[in-house]
């Protein structure tokens, strides 16, 4: 019935086949009926759509709670429990921030004007690099915020390099995260230091090796047209890239979300305690486990003072690398920037993140 | 995507927050308290960017070219119909999870799963008050019994509440979830309690009773248990329920 009504609605040229399955009171003058139709869609057609959805609600749902709980009863309950509750509270923590990074993306969108944005920055890019890092201080909020609103830049003409390099300090260095990484870690503000000092050291380095080494194909942007668009006016290029962008950036946070959650649920914390002993391989291993936690970059620091076990440089590579590399990050770009740049740019920011935790943390704890 | 579908998962995922923000205190479930004014913005926020998209395709011929023409398809590594994004789909799953099922909060599994029985190191001791029973947090009374070579514990009945997860058939763990953002960062404080049989797993109790040492972590000899309600915020390590 949907397959039937999608093809209704695509080709609406061809003479529009009865659909029995939704009753809708069309009066028998059909062609005149269809063109007025193409200028101003009927409330009938909202009411189908509206009835559809809830046809298809009811009988999902009916199907889910038949086969659900025998499923769920068969893998373990609380298992499950837990995995929802991961799940949900990932999604429900990232989406307000989310909301935050596609409102400052579609405001630069629709309202800054490009001479600004070029303006701020300088013009030669190895300098703009640096800039737009420390710039990422000023975006208070955590990774979900800053991958929209780098798009939005690389749209608006600012150079590739400054705008990742801002992707990946934003989260890592805005002073709510250093805040609470004073507070997780009392009495030692060499940490401080040291999560700020590395974050943008591995931003800005990333920012010049994009220059040096990035291909333009590799970043798929979508094409935007601006306020001329169709629709009219700004206000409404506005609403429609917040829609456009919240849609498309939540359902890959729903996707991150759920590997976490996942990730959460089968990584024996145990198990973990057994490589502590190796300086390198903790810091490899806290590094990855920050990869597949995505905690928000907010709480990352308290995640990483319980590491009890774990040297003080290992612990600074799990707060350098989850703000900049991880599973929900990793599919928001491929999300926004396309899969062939989020699988190279992850594994670089990835290894550079770690080499500099490594530096840093050897000369500062 | 099907014209009014983006509008309809804007008003559901819209809905699903405010259904567990202001309706309801489910959000403690999963996100800090403090999340709560972001989370139902957030939701009146995204009914409302639907309520403008039912509106706004009203007005708008259907077969004109939306924000994507024909030859712009695949060029940013998804696909897109006219309507909206695919992937969007997605945040259609949570959202109903919410609205019908609201997982449960975080309990005794996790702290099971945990078992690494770390308490963080501390070196500052600010002397305890004289009230009998002393009341302590988990927290407290974990690195006291742990880290406190003067021994402020000795001698002393303290009181300490959590929830219950069992260990063995003698002992079991009172036991707290400390979150600082949402349910993911979730950190386990236990501690041993021996002397009295376990209540039912996951319930919330208050425990009286006086410090039993032990190099293994922190434990409690217990003499009193009183069974208390589930508190609203369960991810706090605090001296009250």
């Amino acid at each position: 019935m949907t397959v039937t009504d999608e093809t209704t609605r695509t080709r609406q040229t061809a003479p529009a086949p009865p659909t029995p399955a939704v009753p809708r009171p069309t009066p028998p003058d059909a062609p005149p009926d269809r063109d007025r139709d193409r200028d101003r869609p009927r409330l009938s057609e909202v009411l189908g759509t509206v009835w559809q959805a809830t046809v298809c609600l009811v009988v999902v749902g009916f199907a889910l709670s038949q086969v659900v709980p025998d499923f769920v009863h068969r893998v373990g309950v609380p298992a499950f429990q837990a995995w929802g509750t991961v799940l949900a509270a990932v999604v429900i923590q990232g989406v307000p921030f989310l909301l935050l990074g596609t409102l400052v993306s579609a405001a630069i969108g629709a309202l800054v004007p490009d001479r600004i944005l070029t303006r701020l920055l300088p013009r030669n890019p190895v300098l703009a690099v640096p800039v737009a890092g420390a710039a990422g201080a000023i975006l208070p909020g955590c990774e979900c915020a800053s991958v929209p609103v780098a798009a939005s830049l690389i749209r608006r003409g600012v150079a590739p390099a400054a705008a990742l390099s801002f992707l990946l300090s934003a989260p890592a260095v805005n002073p709510v995260v250093l805040v609470a990484t004073s507070i997780a870690f009392p009495g030692r503000p060499e940490m401080v230091l040291a999560r700020l000092l590395a974050s943008l050291a591995t931003s800005v380095t990333m920012g010049w090796l994009w220059l040096r080494l990035g291909r333009p194909e590799w970043l798929k942007l979508p094409t935007r047209t601006g306020p001329a668009d169709p629709g009219g006016s700004r206000t409404a290029a506005f609403t429609r890239a917040l829609q456009h962008d919240f849609l498309h950036a939540g359902g890959f946070l729903v996707l991150g979300a759920a590997a976490a959650a996942t990730f959460n649920i089968l990584v024996p914390p145990p198990l973990l305690e057994t490589f502590a002993g190796s300086p390198w391989l903790s810091v490899l291993l806290l590094a990855g486990l920050a990869v597949l936690l995505s905690i928000c970059s907010e709480a990352d620091a308290f995640v990483a003072a319980s590491f009890s076990g774990f040297s003080p440089t290992a612990r600074l590579a799990f707060m350098v690398v989850g703000p900049m590399v991880d599973l929900k990050l990793i599919a928001l770009q491929a999300g926004t920037f396309g899969r062939a740049f989020a699988a190279r740019f992850s594994a670089v920011t990835f290894a550079t993140a770690v080499l500099v935790s490594g530096l840093v943390g050897g000369i500062l704890l | 995507m099907r014209r009014f579908a983006p509008a309809a998962l804007l008003v559901l995922t819209g809905s699903a927050l405010l259904r567990v923000s202001l309706l309801s205190d489910l959000y403690l479930r999963y996100v800090k308290a403090g999340l709560r004014p972001l989370v139902i913005a957030s939701g009146v926020l995204l009914i409302a960017l639907g309520v403008i998209a039912v509106i706004r395709d009203r007005r708008r011929p259907p077969t004109a070219p939306e924000r994507h023409g024909p030859d712009e398809h695949d060029d940013h590594g998804h696909s897109h119909s006219p309507a909206g994004p695919r992937t969007a789909w997605l945040l259609a799953a949570p959202a109903v999870m919410l609205l019908l099922f609201a997982p449960p909060a975080l309990g005794s599994y996790t702290v099971a799963r945990d078992g690494s029985g770390a308490v963080a190191k501390r070196t500052v001791f600010p002397p305890l008050p004289a009230q009998d029973p002393l009341v302590l947090t988990l927290t407290d009374y974990g690195s006291r019994a742990v880290w406190d070579d003067k021994g402020s514990l000795k001698g002393r009945t303290v009181r300490l509440t959590g929830f219950v997860t069992p260990v063995d058939a003698t002992t079991w763990h009172l036991s707290r979830l400390i979150v600082t953002c949402c349910a993911a960062d979730a950190k386990v404080v236990t501690v041993l309690i021996h002397g009295v049989p376990a209540p039912s797993t996951d319930s919330w109790v208050t425990v009286t009773g006086t410090w039993h040492q032990d190099t293994a972590g922190p434990a409690l000899d217990a003499t009193g248990l009183t069974s208390i309600a589930t508190p609203k915020d369960q991810y706090q390590d605090t001296v009250q329920p």
